[in-house]
């Protein structure tokens, strides 16, 4: 800020007069008035808003920044604030002029964002685009750069992750392709990046922004449909050289847990078991500890039931299905507890270093990190070495040359434990052999129950997993005349891949084979060349910016994969020497696909009020190459600050704009020959007349080709209102959108007469509509103490729309034919006028009481069973009794996160997120996973005749013929991170030299709320299923030099 | 400064130039975005040679493997809806025992297609991915230069023909005879077609005779063991013929093949155990490494299965006979003495899953097959010891019994000594015979013995008897039919031989049922023979008549179970409560909801009897020309 009025030793002293005279002095009224400027500017600044503290007395600034008031106390103070500017408070002091120059404050509206091939003031936005600056969130120890995205960006849904390697799939404004991807589309400082998230180190991004709306996204045309996320890294800042060193180390430890019966609740449970397959009680107590039979059933009667002699606790474990070891260990007390031994506290560890600065003529950035993570499943661990070098030097005044380089090491060979296990071992089981030489194969000796001890297989197998992948950007500036800027950049991505893999014959799943072992390599290398033509000028109040950008791109993908098993003389060379195998089978694949694209942009903006973008786009891609390869995306969009206006007058509204914009977004995320007829291979044997072997290769046509394939078009619009309220102490956005996509890239069932199952077309229509609201409120600014929420809430609605175009007759309920609609796809359970995620199955009424037998018999079900709705009572259940039950994707979320500062060096953070409304499959209900006769189980309620239950099923419960699905609502409210960070003061720092020193600890995943979930975390990991996850203490430091 | 302005100049103008050469260059060639596949064969640029035509029928080869292989092998639907066998899982619900309930066109999905329900959805979908890969050489076979003036050149052109139609007829022999009228599949599709109309099943077979006829003149013996033989062409035919109600071409054809001097039954001992006297010729017919000998004249059509090409020809895993269809011998059995006898481990004492094989009883044999076919014919080798197992074969191995228990060692007994107390919990699952001369196979890949690899007989000529000798039934020529049926007999070294006098359709389900458990597909037999009492008027064993109108709700295929079985419509109910229960309309099976719902612009009939027969339009009269 800078004054105008007095220097400041004048302006102490007037205070210091003010406080010991006291306002009654001076308290008479006066007209104030002034000019407004902003930096580096003399012409005035209009719509600056000018108030009295404390009072609703206002104004703003006219079309040459002069303002007035009149009747404002002479001791007031006076705020003059402005969207995109650093606010000024200014006492009067019993001035009648005081002129203000503001300064731009650098964190807001004049914050540069990505727009794809260009940036721009956020001011200046017409489309939707939310951002992140990751470096704010360093507390929070965000180990990848999805996590950085999670909760913070209205309208993105980022999956949860289990395992040791960080990640998440990404979703933006929800689904609206069928069968295509719906992921979001990755720029890396300007440039399409198709590498790995997970090679991007987080702390070297500096800021990411997310493409929303059509209009924003559409000069990607190509994949952008579902949305773009643009990552800028950091670079140099001009000074002296600094040093940045971030470390963490980090306790990962179960978050839920979902326990399994163990020692004499097993038992127990297991009685029930029998009891329930032997529809309960045909004989009394027979599944019962004969230890404690009622006086009325003898032992005698008790072992008669089946012949049985000996010791009677042998007969009843014999009869619960125990074997012999079972018997064994429960005689001697023997418990394993497999669940325990599946999980641990993992620890994580977290380094990056890195150098930066910059001269007037060369700015430089260099990081190293690794990573080193043990997840919660004993033996997951993935460990990563990245680095990343940027140097830009302006060689000439008109010559800017750079790279930009990325190298990853990834290592993902860990062999995390079966946990899945713990369903399928008996705590009564052994760990070794009776013998003691090795792992017991079966620990109760019941392999074709699916137990296996979970040791074994990892002891027995040798694994190398990596990725070694190397993303760079080598670009060129060029100034020429007239304000034009050509770059070109050139972006090669290579990736080399190692899995080998060898599962040595000691492991009895492999010991009949001799050794099982692969080696499977691919290598990638794609690249893309951009050249952008960009003009910026201003003439007076009119303000023009040109992009042209023309684009061409080629993957290349080649992969080797050999297998052999039986090695001569013996497989101890693991993968290394495979050529001792007996058998061998190798195999190949290659792929190839190219692209290009062409694209113009213009924005124009009227005295920064009225804003104008359009853009055309032309993309071409090789997996539409037979007849369709180019589509074309347009898109418009206008931005008006309403503030701005001279007829606009409010006290509280300091800011709005008003944003309306409509564009065309392709997809093109399908397998690059979707399109092709592809003939599939095999081997097969033949015996030749003298009684030797041929292995000959079969030949079929697996994929039916469709040559008039073509681009997935969304199209839609966006219409958003930026605004800044009460002086700055509110601000936020509304986004309204509505899109429709057609030409769906979808896999059709077909019949299959045809001989083929489905094939790859374009059909239909996918309507989606949402609300995104996004709230930031400064609450508290004391010195001491701030306080900053803000609140994101989305919701989308999307309904497919059109199909296949498949008319059929609607009859009234005499069979006459009273019009017609479009067919649904029931086989892939597509409904006109239905959200694609909409759950259409038999609904579950409650669980058949054993009052109810004969209702239950109707449908060869029992009491304890599933009692299903039967719409039309026909006594069959078909498709007519499926109905609409619910959603599969939330049907709102929302995230809430607060900031505090304490004392100045101390803050803290806490978020929490919410996604309400989904419901999922939860068939353990059923109570009938794998075989609960001979395996342990989930601790879940059951149905039996003493306690009856109207939510779970008996063991072993019956479906009536009927195939459906039990579901319970997903809804949950997490509490999803606390961090506290602690800024050591500056001037003791510099004594030593040290420009910042920060203490931060953090915990993940800290509460979760879920009132209906009872299968682990209902927030599961896409990839993975439900299953543990962990919640994660951090402790770090970040030191710069 | 002028020097450097100009250079300025030059540079940039070089600049723009270069900048417009690049995006000139890489955005508007044409052949840049040409698709590319480097590693996928496409159709057009493939099947351009013999050999490539040759592949295509491996293909089919190689499919049709999968109907006797894996866990619940489709082959089990096969034989559970007939009266040689049963599901015998018998702790849950989903195996087809409760047909009553289970077996509707909603539950017969690819998601049900597996172990744990049943296979027939595996008939309907495998059937016509078969015939589009027997199409496949049809719409190509004119793709390669022939020239056909050269004898050996027409002769391999048409042979590669009648291979493809061998397929065709085999698959919709199939078809035709589990879900009756079908759509036709007559052409490779190369764009979708969603206006499938069913066809009447004797319009289709009548097609299928007359390709089977070219199959017979041009597809030749002598080739590779796995591909189709004139022998399997002309066994097709007598079936097809048979189908068909055309006796005297059925004995024609059977006559030509029986009598072509290139197939035998196999009589004698040969093979790996040919010097063990402890074994026989029933014994050396079906171990897997005689099968596929040069000596053995039997088989007209195999699959091919061998142990030493893990991903490299095999069928992964093997072929799981033994998990499939032996008893679950090791649980719920108690000796006399009142302690669990059984373990199923490997490596004890009595080793008896390495010596015999550890089932789950889900292919569970009935009475009939187990006992009522072989009570009067103590020589039958078919059902003698080493070759066919009973429960009392084992002992009790247990090996925790030895010392404390002295039946360990000993033969097992389904009651006590007194005779009172039933010593198994589940005699449905765990207790009943297995022919293990034909099951046993040696598994060299999994670490419990489940069935390993083996080839398997699709066609062998002791079937072409018994198929003749159905013909003679038909014609009411019941010397020649006895003497076909004893020829067999002979061969297992049955002491009865059949009296012309007590042959009828029994006789012949009898001795298919002896000699082709676990080969045959016993549904497609039975129903193949229902359809012609339904079409002849002909009484059968009881006198009782059918007609087609009826056919749904009165044939042979259900009598005959319920004479028989002791599980369906009896009362019987699994450990887990499910009943056996069974059908008329069961005779035909579904067919798979999905395909109707798939088939927009037309109508495929569903089966009367199942949800959605009410619909029924009536079948095509003739083959549809697309």
């Amino acid at each position: 800020m800078k004054r105008t009025v007095l220097p400041s030793a004048f302006r102490l002293l007037g205070v210091i007069a003010i406080l010991l005279v006291g306002r009654s002095v001076y308290s008479q009224n006066i007209t104030v008035q002034g000019k407004v400027t902003s930096q580096g500017s003399t012409t005035g600044t209009p719509g600056v808003s000018v108030s009295v503290q404390g009072t609703t007395t206002g104004a703003v600034t006219d079309e040459n920044g002069q303002y007035k008031l009149s009747n404002v106390p002479s001791q007031a103070t006076l705020v003059f604030s402005y969207i995109g500017y650093k606010k000024v408070t200014e006492e009067v002091n019993g001035r009648r002029q005081i002129n203000i120059v503001l300064e731009p404050e650098s964190s807001s509206l004049n914050q540069l964002v990505v727009i794809g091939y260009g940036t721009t003031k956020k001011k200046d936005l017409t489309g939707a685009i939310s951002s992140v600056n990751v470096a704010k969130l360093q507390n929070e120890n965000r180990t990848s750069v999805q996590d950085a995205l999670r909760s913070n960006i209205p309208g993105l849904s980022v999956g949860v992750v289990s395992t040791a390697k960080p990640g998440g799939s990404l979703e933006i404004r929800g689904q609206n392709s069928l069968n295509a991807g719906n992921s979001p589309l990755i720029v890396v400082d300007g440039v399409i990046y198709y590498g790995a998230l997970s090679d991007i180190n987080p702390q070297d991004v500096a800021t990411v922004d997310v493409l929303k709306d059509a209009s924003a996204a559409a000069v990607y045309g190509a994949k952008s449909a579902s949305g773009v996320i643009l990552i800028t890294t950091k670079k140099g800042q001009v000074g002296k050289p600094i040093i940045n060193f971030n470390t963490n180390i980090a306790i990962a430890t179960m978050e839920i847990n979902q326990p399994v019966y163990q020692g004499e609740d097993f038992i127990k449970w297991r009685t029930d078991v029998e009891n329930s397959i032997h529809g309960f009680a045909e004989k009394p107590y027979q599944f019962n500890d004969p230890r404690q039979l009622p006086s009325d059933v003898s032992l005698d009667d008790w072992l008669a039931y089946d012949g049985s002699q000996g010791d009677p606790v042998d007969v009843w474990l014999t009869r619960l299905n125990f074997k012999p070891v079972e018997i064994a260990n429960y005689k001697k007390g023997q418990v394993i507890n497999w669940y325990k031994m599946m999980f641990q506290n993992a620890v994580q560890q977290n380094y990056t270093l890195s150098l930066s600065g910059a001269t007037d003529k060369l700015n430089y950035y260099w990081s190293g990190g690794y990573l080193n993570n043990k997840g919660i499943v004993v033996g997951d661990k993935y460990s990563t070495i990245q680095s990343r070098l940027k140097l830009e030097a302006e060689v000439t005044k008109f010559l800017t040359v750079g790279i930009n380089t990325q190298f990853a090491d990834r290592d993902e060979s860990g062999v995390p434990l079966n946990w899945g296990l713990i369903v399928n071992n008996s705590p009564y089981g052994s760990m070794y052999n009776d013998d003691s030489s090795d792992y017991r194969y079966s620990p109760q000796d019941d392999p074709g129950g699916g137990s296996r001890n979970p040791l074994l297989g990892p002891k027995y197998t040798d694994r190398l997993k990596k990725y070694y992948t190397l993303n760079s950007i080598i670009y060129g500036k060029v100034t020429l005349p007239f304000d034009i800027t050509y770059t070109v950049n050139f972006t090669p991505e290579f990736e080399w891949y190692q899995y080998f893999n060898h599962n040595f014959s000691q492991d009895p799943d492999h010991q009949k084979t001799g050794g099982d072992a692969e080696r499977d390599n691919h290598t990638i290398y794609q690249w893309q060349v951009d050249n952008i033509l960009s003009w910026n000028k201003t003439f007076n109040d009119h303000h023009f910016e040109v992009t042209l950008l023309a684009n061409s791109e080629k993957y290349q993908y080649w992969e080797n994969d050999m297998k052999a098993n039986d090695f001569d003389p013996s497989d101890v060379l693991s993968y290394h020497n495979m050529g001792a195998a007996v058998n061998a089978s190798i195999s190949s694949d290659d792929e190839y696909s190219t692209g290009a694209a062409l694209m113009g942009r213009l924005f124009y903006s009227y005295k920064d009020r009225y804003m104008l973008t359009l853009s055309m786009r032309k993309d071409g891609y090789s997996a539409f190459g037979q007849k369709y390869p180019w589509a074309q995306f347009p898109a418009a969009a206008l931005g008006w600050v309403f503030t701005q206006e001279p007829f606009f007058k409010s006290s509280w509204l300091d800011y709005g704009k008003l944003r309306l914009s409509y564009g065309v977004n392709g997809n093109r995320d399908i397998g690059r020959y979707s399109a092709l007829s592809n003939l599939s291979t095999g081997k097969y044997l033949e015996i030749n007349p003298d009684g030797t072997v041929n292995v000959v290769s079969q030949l079929y046509v697996n994929q039916m080709q469709n040559t008039d394939l073509k681009w997935e078009r969304t199209a839609a619009y966006n219409i958003g209102l930026d605004f800044s309220v009460f002086h700055d102490i509110v601000d936020g956005s509304i986004e309204v959108y509505k899109g429709k996509t057609t030409n769906l890239l979808v896999s059709r069932a077909l019949p299959d007469v045809v001989g083929f199952s489905n094939v790859q077309t374009n059909l239909g229509e996918v309507d989606n509509k949402g609300l995104e609201i996004t709230l930031n409120t400064h609450n508290i600014n004391h010195p001491n103490f701030t306080w900053n929420s803000s609140l994101n809430f989305s919701l989308n609605r999307n309904s497919i729309v059109h199909l296949y175009g498949n008319m059929v007759d609607i009859t009234d309920s005499t069979g006459k034919v009273i019009g017609q609609r479009e067919s649904d796809d029931i086989t892939n359970k597509w409904f006109i006028g239905h959200p694609i995620d909409a759950i259409w199955d038999i609904k579950v009424q409650g669980v058949y009481q054993s009052d109810e037998a004969d209702a239950a018999a109707r449908y060869g079900q029992k009491p304890g069973d599933f009692k299903l709705q039967d719409v039309n009572d026909d006594g069959k259940y078909t498709n007519d009794d499926r109905q609409f039950l619910g959603y599969s994707k939330p049907r709102f979320q929302w995230t809430f996160r607060n900031d505090f500062t304490f004392y100045k060096n101390f803050d803290l953070s806490l978020l929490i997120y919410s996604y309400w409304g989904y419901m999922a499959s939860f068939n353990q209900a059923k109570n009938r996973d794998g075989f609960p006769d001979r395996t342990d189980a989930y601790v879940h309620p059951y149905w039996t005749p003493e306690h009856p239950s109207n939510t779970y099923a008996r063991v072993y419960s019956s479906d009536g013929g009927a195939s459906y699905n039990v579901y319970r609502n997903r809804n949950f409210i997490r509490l999803d991170n606390i961090a506290l960070g602690y800024t050591f003061p500056k001037p003791l720092l510099h004594k030593a030299s040290i420009q910042d020193f920060k203490v931060y600890f953090s915990v993940k995943n800290a509460a979760l709320y879920a009132p209906d979930w009872e299968n682990w975390d209902p927030d599961w990991d896409p990839n993975v299923g439900p299953g543990p996850t962990p919640r994660t203490y951090t402790l770090g430091f970040n030191l710069t030099l | 400064m002028m020097i450097m302005n100009t250079n300025y100049k030059r540079m940039t103008n070089r600049l723009l130039l270069a900048a417009i050469a690049v995006l000139m260059g890489t955005g508007c060639q044409k052949s840049w975005l040409t698709p590319k596949p480097e590693s996928i064969y496409t159709p057009e640029q493939t099947y351009t040679t013999a050999a490539a035509l040759q592949d295509a029928l491996v293909s089919c080869e190689r499919n049709l493997r999968y109907e006797w292989y894996g866990d619940g092998a489709p082959i089990i639907s096969q034989m559970i809806f007939s009266d040689v066998a049963v599901d015998g899982i018998s702790d849950k619900s989903g195996p087809a025992q409760d047909l009553n309930l289970d077996i509707t066109p909603d539950a017969i999905t690819s998601g049900n297609d597996n172990a744990d329900h049943n296979r027939i959805y595996w008939y309907w979908e495998q059937s016509y991915y078969r015939l589009k890969y027997a199409n496949t050489v049809l719409a190509y076979i004119n793709v390669p230069k022939w020239d056909t003036t050269d004898a050996a050149q027409l002769a391999q052109r048409n042979a590669l023909i009648g291979s493809a139609y061998f397929f065709r007829a085999y698959t919709y022999y199939e078809l035709c005879n589990n879900f009756g009228n079908v759509p036709y599949a007559g052409k490779l599709y190369s764009s979708p077609k969603l206006d499938f109309q069913t066809v009447d099943r004797k319009v289709i077979l009548e097609e299928m005779k007359k390709e089977m006829e070219y199959a017979v003149q041009w597809v030749p013996d002598g080739v590779p063991k796995g591909e189709v033989t004139k022998g399997a062409c002309q066994h097709m035919l007598t079936k097809i013929n048979l189908a068909l109600g055309d006796f005297d071409d059925a004995i024609k054809s059977a006559t030509d093949l029986i009598n072509g001097g290139t197939y035998h039954l196999m009589t004698d001992r040969f093979g790996v155990d040919a010097n063990d006297t402890s074994h026989n010729v029933i014994w050396d017919l079906h171990r897997p490494a005689n099968k596929i000998l040069p000596q053995n004249t039997e088989g007209l059509m195999y699959v091919i299965d061998l142990d030493g090409y893990k991903n490299n020809g095999d069928y992964g895993g093997g072929m799981s006979t033994m998990r499939q269809a032996l008893p679950n011998w090791y649980k719920s059995i108690n000796t006399p003495a009142g302690h669990n006898g059984m373990t199923d481990k490997v490596g004890v004492e009595y080793d008896l899953d390495t010596k015999y094989g550890r089932g789950i009883g889900r292919c569970r044999g009935t009475w009939y097959s187990t006992h009522e076919i072989w009570s009067d014919d103590p020589g039958d080798l078919r059902h003698a010891p080493g070759n066919w197992m009973t429960m009392e074969d084992l002992v009790y191995n247990e090996p925790s019994l030895k010392g404390s228990d002295p039946y360990y060692g000993k033969h097992l007994q389904l009651y006590t000594d007194d005779g009172k107390t039933l010593l198994c919990a589940d005699t449905t699952r765990n207790w009943f015979d297995w022919p293990h001369y034909k099951l046993f196979v040696p598994d060299n890949e999994n670490s419990t013995n489940n069935g390993g690899h083996t080839s398997w007989y699709v066609f062998r000529l002791a079937e072409t008897y018994l198929l003749r000798a159905e013909a003679y039934y038909w014609k009411g020529d019941l010397v020649n039919a006895a003497k076909d049926i004893n020829e067999v007999r002979k061969r297992a070294h049955a002491t009865r031989m059949i009296d012309p006098g007590e042959v009828n359709i029994g006789t012949i389900l009898d001795e298919r049922a002896r000699e082709l458990y676990y080969e045959e597909p016993r549904h497609t037999e039975m129903v193949r023979i229902s359809y012609l009492f339904a079409q002849t008027g002909k009484a059968d064993y009881k006198g009782r008549t059918y007609n087609m109108n009826e056919f749904s709700t009165k044939n042979f295929w259900y009598d005959r179970i319920m004479d028989l079985t002791e599980f369906y419509n009896k009362g019987k109910f699994t450990i887990h409560g499910d009943e056996y229960t069974m059908s008329p309309y069961h005779v035909l099976w579904p067919v798979p909801q999905s395909a109707i719902d798939a088939n927009v612009n037309g109508h495929i009939n569903q089966n009367e009897g199942y949800n959605g027969s009410q619909n029924n339009v009536a079948p095509l009269e003739e083959l549809p020309q697309d």
